[in-house]
C-alpha cells in the first residue's frame, strides 16, 4: 500500500480512483453509506460560513471519493450497476476542478464531525482522499514544493542544521542557559517546526528556561529537528512515513525516553497518532506534547509560576491538539495558572474555530483569498470578547496565521505561544 | 386572534364565546354567499342562509326520478303507511324545527327534525360546488388567456448575475411546508367536493366510495397540521405586509401587468393581498375545519352546517388565488421562483419588480457611504 | 388469489427476504472491508468511544443551533412518530403477531395513532421542504434522497388512508408500497437507519483511542 506501483497504462484518473478505493476502509464506507445529506456540516465549516457558498459544504468536498466508492466498492453496487444506478467514471478534469475544494477549502480541522448527526469524520476522509490527488499529481504547486524541500533538506522551509545551530546559540546567549545539541541518553528530545526555528526562536529560549526550572534533561538533534510533516498535509503516505521515520530513527539512536512534540498542531497528530501506523510499528519511546509535559510538571509542583499576566487574554485551540488530539483541559489549566483575566471565546475548546490555515492551506498561496475570508469567523470570535488584548495559542502555524489575519484587519491584538507565555512568568530572581 | 378564541373555547365547550368568535369569521363567508346569490340569481330564492322549508322540495333535481311521486290529496297519504291520514299542520311545524321531547335519545327538549341539513345540501350543491367549479375553471382560463397574450414576464434588462437575499430560510421552509399541506388538502378536498361528479361516471360508486373514504382520512389527518402552518406563516411573513399608499398606486396601474411600471416595496399590492387573503381564508378554513372534525366542540347542529359551507367556500377561493399565485411564481415570471428556492433573487429582477425595496436594500448594504446610484434613487423617491 | 392476498402473501415474503438479506449484506459488507488496527499508544478506550459516540450524536451541540434547529424538530418529530406508528399502530401489532413474531403487545388507541401520524408527517414534510429550499441541501442532494423520502411518504400516506380499516383495496395499496419500500431500502440511503451505528461508532473508536469523543 505504500509503494508507487502504478502501471504506465493507467491514466491519472485511474490512479486516483485506485488510491480512493485503497483508502476506503470500513469506517470510510460507513461514512459514505450513512450520510443523509442533511448539510449540517456546513454550519460548522468556516469556509462555508464566511462565504455562504454551498460548494464549501464539507461532505460535498468528498464527492469524487464517494463516487469511486459507489461505483466500485460499495456492497450491493454490482446489483445497482445492472440497473445503471452507479455514478459515472471519474475524469481527470473533474479531479482538477475538485482540487481547490480538497486542498484550498479544508483545514482538516474536523469541526464538521461535531455537527454531523452521523458523526462522520470528514476531515480524516479528506486526508485519505488527498492520497488519490497525489497519485494523479493534481496537487497545489506550493505544497509540492514544500514536500520536495522537506524530503531534500528535512524542512519544508529549507531550514538547514546550520541555521538551527545559529538560532540555538543566539538563544543561549539571550537566556544565559547552555543548550546541548545531539546529547545521547538525554531523557527528552525536543523537535521543532521550521516556523518556530526561523520565526519565533525565542521558543527555544523559553523551553531552556522552563526545563532548567523543572530540572529536565533534554536535547535538540541536528539530524532530526523538524517536527512538521508535509506528507500529512499533502496526503502522501510515503512522504509522511519518510519524515516520521527520520524522527523515530534519531530518537531511538539517541536513546531518549520521550520525544516532545512542539507547539504545532499537525506535527502532534503526525508523530503521536499517525506515526506508528505510518511506519508500521510502535515506538521505543513515548511522544508527549509540550502542553502535556508542562501540565504534568505544574501539577507535580516541579514548575511554579512566580507572577501572573494582568492582560485580558484568550486561548485559541489548535484543532489537531485540542479537538482531534484530546488536550482540552491541559492548556486551560496552564493558562489559569498564569493569567488574571483569562476569558474563553464562544465555542472554546472542542467546538472552537480553526485559524483557517491548517491542513496545508496556509502553505498554499492559491488558497490565500479563501483563507482570508475564512478568517472572518475567527475574527468575529475575538471581536466578541470585550477588551481583549492577547491571544495565546500552542501552535506556531496558528500563530502565524492569526498574526497575518490580525494585521490584515489592522487589529492591535497580539499573539503569543503558550510555553513562551509560561516562561515569562518563571521569575528566576525571586527563587 | 382566531387562535386565541379557539383555545379559549376549548376550555368552555359549547360556550357563546366560540359562536361569537366564529361568527365574525363567517360573516364574510355569508357576504360571499349573498354576493353569489345576487350575481347568479336562480329560480330558487335563497337570499338567506335559512331558506323557507319548502325550498328543499324545489331543490330536488327535476330529473332525479323518472316518475313523479304520488301526490297526497286531502290529507290521505299514499302507500302502505301506519295510518292513512297525515296531520299536516303537526308535521309542518315539526318540519319547521319545532321543539319537543322524544322517547329516546335526549331527555331535554330539542328540535325533532333537523331540516337545516336539507338547506345545507342545497347550498352546497347549487352554489358552492357549482359556482366554485366555475370559479376554478374561470381563473385557470383567465390565466391561460393572460399567458397567451402577455407571455412570460421576462427580466427586461436580463440577469445581472448579482443576487440579493429575499426570503430567509425560515420563511422558505414555512412557505413550502404550508404549500405541501395546501396541495395535499386541496387534492383530497376537491375529491370530496367534486369527486362524485367526476369519478362516479369513470370508476363507479364502489370505487369512488374507497377514494372518498381515503380522501376524508387524509384530509382530517393533514388539516390540523395546516392550522399550525397557517399561524406560523402569519408571524413569519407579517413584516412588510402592511398596506401603504404606494400599493394603491400599484393597484391603479394594474401592477404593471399590462405594461407601464408600478413601484413597490418588498411586497407589492398583489403579494400583500394574497398574504392577507391566505391568512383570513386560512383561519376560516382552520376554524370551520375544526368544527367539522370535532363537531362535539359546538352544541347545536347549526354550526357544523355553517362550517361546512364556509369551509367549502373559503377553500375554493383560496385555491383560485393559489392558482394565480403558483402561475406568477413559476411560469408567469422569470426569476420569481428562485426567491423561494434559493432565497435570493437577481438584482435586475428586484429593480424591475420591487424598485423601492431594491433601493432600501442598496442603502442598507452600502451603509454610511451610499454610492451615487443609491443617492440618485433616494432623491428620486 | 386476490390482490390483497398477493401483496400480503408472496409479494410480502419476497420483499421481506430481499430487505433482510440486503440489509445484512450491506451492513456486514461494510464491516468486512476492514480497517487498520491503530498502532499508536492509546490514551483512552476505542470500544468505549464507539459506544459513547453512538449516543453522543443523538443530541446536537447548541453552538450549531441555527442550522440544526429545523433538523432536530423535523428529525425527531418524524423518526419518533414513525417508530410509534411502525410498532404500536393497532393493525401493525396484529400483522406482526400474525406474520412475523407470533406474539403481540398492546397497541395505541386511535387518537394517539393520529397524533403520532401527524408528528411523523409534519417532520417528514419539514425535512423534505428543507431539502428543496436550502442551497446547501440542494447542492448535496441526489435522486435517492427524493425517492427515499417520497416512498416513505407514500407508505405512511397509504397507511393512513386505510385508517378506517373498512376497505380491502386501501389495505392492499398500503401493503404494495410497503413491499416496494422494503425492496428499495437496502439499495438506498434509507440504510442510514442501520449504518449510523457504524458511522458514529468508527469515529468514536478512532478518537476514543485518543482520549476524546467528538
Amino acid at each position: 500500500m505504500s509503494t508507487k506501483t502504478s502501471a504506465p497504462t493507467q491514466t491519472a484518473a485511474d490512479q486516483a480512483v485506485s488510491k480512493f478505493l485503497e483508502y476506503t476502509h470500513a469506517s470510510t464506507a460507513a461514512y459514505f453509506d450513512a450520510c443523509v445529506h442533511c448539510g449540517e456540516c456546513a454550519e460548522a465549516c468556516h469556509f462555508y460560513l464566511s462565504t455562504k457558498n454551498p460548494i464549501y459544504t464539507p461532505i460535498y468536498k468528498l464527492q469524487p471519493m464517494l463516487k469511486a466508492y459507489k461505483r466500485h466498492k460499495a456492497p450491493l453496487s454490482s446489483i445497482k450497476r445492472l440497473f445503471g444506478l452507479v455514478p459515472e467514471q471519474i475524469t481527470k478534469q473533474e479531479l482538477e476542478e475538485w482540487s481547490p475544494l480538497v486542498y484550498d477549502s479544508c483545514n482538516m480541522c474536523g469541526r464538521c464531525t461535531l455537527a454531523c448527526p452521523m458523526g462522520i469524520d470528514i476531515a480524516f476522509t479528506i486526508r485519505k482522499m488527498r492520497e488519490g490527488f497525489v497519485a494523479a499529481d493534481i496537487v497545489p504547486g506550493d505544497l509540492r514544493q514544500s514536500e520536495k524541500n522537506a524530503l531534500e533538506t528535512g524542512s519544508p522551509m529549507r531550514v538547514q542544521a546550520k541555521a538551527l545551530q545559529a538560532q540555538v546559540r543566539a538563544q543561549e546567549k539571550d537566556c544565559g542557559i547552555a543548550i546541548e545539541l545531539d546529547k545521547k541518553g538525554a531523557d527528552y528530545l525536543v523537535i521543532l517546526s521550521s516556523m518556530e526555528i526561523m520565526g519565533y526562536p525565542e521558543v527555544i529560549g523559553s523551553l531552556a528556561k522552563i526545563f532548567k526550572e523543572a530540572g529536565i534533561d533534554w536535547t535538540i538533534s541536528t539530524k532530526a529537528y523538524e517536527a512538521t510533516n508535509v506528507g500529512i498535509q499533502i496526503g502522501s503516505w510515503d512522504t509522511a512515513r519518510t519524515l516520521v521515520q527520520r524522527v523515530v530513527d534519531e530518537a531511538e539512536h539517541l536513546g531518549v525516553k520521550y520525544v516532545i512534540s512542539p507547539e504545532c498542531g499537525h506535527a502532534y497528530s503526525a508523530l503521536r497518532w499517525q506515526g506508528p501506523n505510518l511506519i508500521g510499528r510502535s515506538y521505543d519511546f513515548e511522544v508527549i506534547h509540550i502542553i502535556e509535559l508542562l501540565h504534568q510538571l505544574t501539577t507535580e509542583g516541579r514548575l511554579q509560576m512566580k507572577s501572573k499576566n494582568g492582560r485580558r487574554l484568550t486561548l485559541h485551540d489548535p484543532c489537531q491538539i485540542v479537538r482531534r488530539g484530546g488536550l482540552v483541559k491541559e492548556p486551560r489549566a496552564l493558562l489559569n495558572d498564569v493569567a488574571d483575566h483569562f476569558e474563553e471565546m464562544q465555542g472554546a475548546g472542542i467546538t472552537n474555530f480553526c485559524c483557517g490555515g491548517g491542513g496545508g492551506v496556509s502553505a498554499n498561496s492559491r488558497a490565500a483569498k479563501l483563507q482570508a475570508s475564512a478568517f472572518e469567523c475567527k475574527m468575529q470570535q475575538f471581536n466578541d470578547i470585550d477588551g481583549l488584548e492577547l491571544i495565546v495559542t500552542p501552535c506556531a502555524n496558528c500563530r502565524t496565521v492569526l498574526e497575518d489575519g490580525l494585521e490584515e484587519h489592522d487589529s492591535p491584538l497580539e499573539v503569543i505561544g503558550l510555553s513562551e507565555l509560561l516562561a515569562q512568568h518563571l521569575d528566576h530572581r525571586q527563587t | 386572534m382566531g387562535h386565541k378564541t379557539f383555545s379559549h373555547a376549548k376550555l368552555t365547550l359549547n360556550s357563546n364565546q366560540l359562536s361569537q368568535g366564529i361568527a365574525g369569521v363567517f360573516l364574510f363567508m355569508a357576504a360571499f354567499l349573498m354576493l353569489g346569490s345576487l350575481v347568479f340569481p336562480t329560480n330558487a330564492k335563497a337570499s338567506s342562509v335559512r331558506p323557507p322549508a319548502n325550498a328543499t322540495i324545489n331543490a330536488l333535481p327535476e330529473n332525479s326520478s323518472p316518475q313523479p311521486a304520488p301526490k297526497a290529496t286531502g290529507g290521505f297519504v299514499p302507500g302502505n303507511t301506519l295510518g292513512n291520514r297525515s296531520q299536516t299542520s303537526f308535521w309542518k311545524s315539526v318540519r319547521d324545527g319545532a321543539i319537543g321531547t322524544r322517547d329516546t335519545m335526549q331527555a331535554f327538549p330539542s328540535p325533532l327534525i333537523q331540516s337545516q341539513g336539507q338547506d345545507w345540501r342545497y347550498l352546497r350543491n347549487n352554489y358552492i360546488s357549482r359556482y366554485g367549479g366555475w370559479l376554478l375553471i374561470g381563473v385557470t382560463g383567465l390565466i391561460a388567456l393572460f399567458y397567451l397574450i402577455r407571455g412570460r414576464i421576462k427580466i427586461k434588462s436580463g440577469r445581472s448575475g448579482a443576487v440579493i437575499p429575499r426570503f430567509s430560510l425560515t420563511q422558505r421552509v414555512v412557505h413550502w411546508f404550508t404549500a405541501v399541506l395546501f396541495i395535499l388538502l386541496s387534492i383530497s378536498g376537491l375529491i370530496l367536493l367534486f369527486g362524485k361528479h367526476l369519478f362516479i361516471p369513470l370508476i363507479g360508486k364502489t370505487a369512488f366510495g374507497v377514494v372518498a373514504s381515503a380522501s376524508m382520512q387524509s384530509h382530517n389527518l393533514f388539516g390540523p397540521l395546516f392550522i399550525i402552518a397557517t399561524l406560523t406563516m402569519f408571524f413569519v411573513f407579517l413584516k412588510g405586509n402592511g398596506f401603504k399608499l404606494v400599493d394603491l398606486k400599484w393597484a391603479l396601474k394594474g401592477g404593471g401587468f399590462f405594461g407601464g411600471h408600478a413601484s413597490s416595496h418588498r411586497y407589492n399590492f398583489g403579494e400583500k393581498a394574497w398574504f392577507w387573503w391566505a391568512i383570513i381564508l386560512g383561519i376560516t378554513l382552520s376554524l370551520s375545519g375544526l368544527i367539522l372534525e370535532f363537531p362535539w366542540l359546538v352544541g347545536t347542529n347549526m354550526w357544523p352546517l355553517l362550517a361546512g359551507l364556509a369551509h367549502g367556500g373559503a377553500a375554493l377561493l383560496m385555491i383560485a388565488f393559489a392558482i394565480g399565485h403558483i402561475y406568477i411564481g413559476t411560469v408567469g415570471m422569470e426569476g420569481s421562483l428562485e426567491g423561494m428556492t434559493r432565497g435570493s433573487v437577481d438584482e435586475n429582477w428586484a429593480r424591475e419588480h420591487h424598485d423601492l425595496w431594491y433601493q432600501e436594500h442598496n442603502k442598507e448594504a452600502t451603509g454610511d457611504h451610499p454610492p451615487a446610484k443609491a443617492q440618485a434613487a433616494t432623491s428620486k423617491g | 388469489m386476490t390482490f390483497l392476498e398477493f401483496v400480503e402473501g408472496p409479494a410480502w415474503y419476497v420483499a421481506i427476504t430481499i430487505f433482510t438479506i440486503g440489509v445484512l449484506w450491506r451492513f456486514l459488507g461494510i464491516i468486512a472491508i476492514g480497517r487498520r488496527t491503530d498502532m499508536s499508544a492509546p490514551k483512552g478506550s476505542a470500544s468505549a468511544g464507539f459506544v459513547k459516540a453512538i449516543f453522543r450524536h443523538f443530541l446536537p451541540r447548541t453552538i450549531f443551533a441555527e442550522r440544526t434547529r429545523v433538523h432536530i424538530l423535523g428529525g425527531y418529530s418524524f423518526h419518533l412518530g414513525l417508530f410509534i406508528l411502525l410498532f404500536f399502530a393497532a393493525p401493525h401489532v396484529v400483522f406482526i403477531k400474525a406474520h412475523i413474531l407470533g406474539f403481540g403487545w398492546p397497541a395505541l388507541p386511535r387518537w394517539a395513532f393520529i397524533i403520532a401520524a401527524q408528528a411523523a408527517f409534519a417532520g417528514l414534510i419539514l425535512l423534505w421542504v428543507r431539502r428543496i429550499c436550502d442551497p446547501v441541501m440542494r447542492q448535496i442532494s441526489d435522486w435517492d434522497d427524493h425517492v427515499g423520502t417520497i416512498l416513505t411518504f407514500l407508505v405512511m400516506l397509504t397507511g393512513c388512508l386505510a385508517l378506517q380499516e373498512s376497505v380491502e383495496a386501501l389495505r392492499a395499496l398500503h401493503m404494495l408500497f410497503v413491499n416496494i419500500w422494503l425492496i428499495y431500502f437496502p439499495f438506498s440511503r434509507l440504510m442510514h437507519a442501520f449504518t449510523f451505528i457504524l458511522s458514529r461508532g468508527y469515529t468514536g473508536a478512532t478518537y476514543g483511542h485518543r482520549g476524546i469523543v467528538p
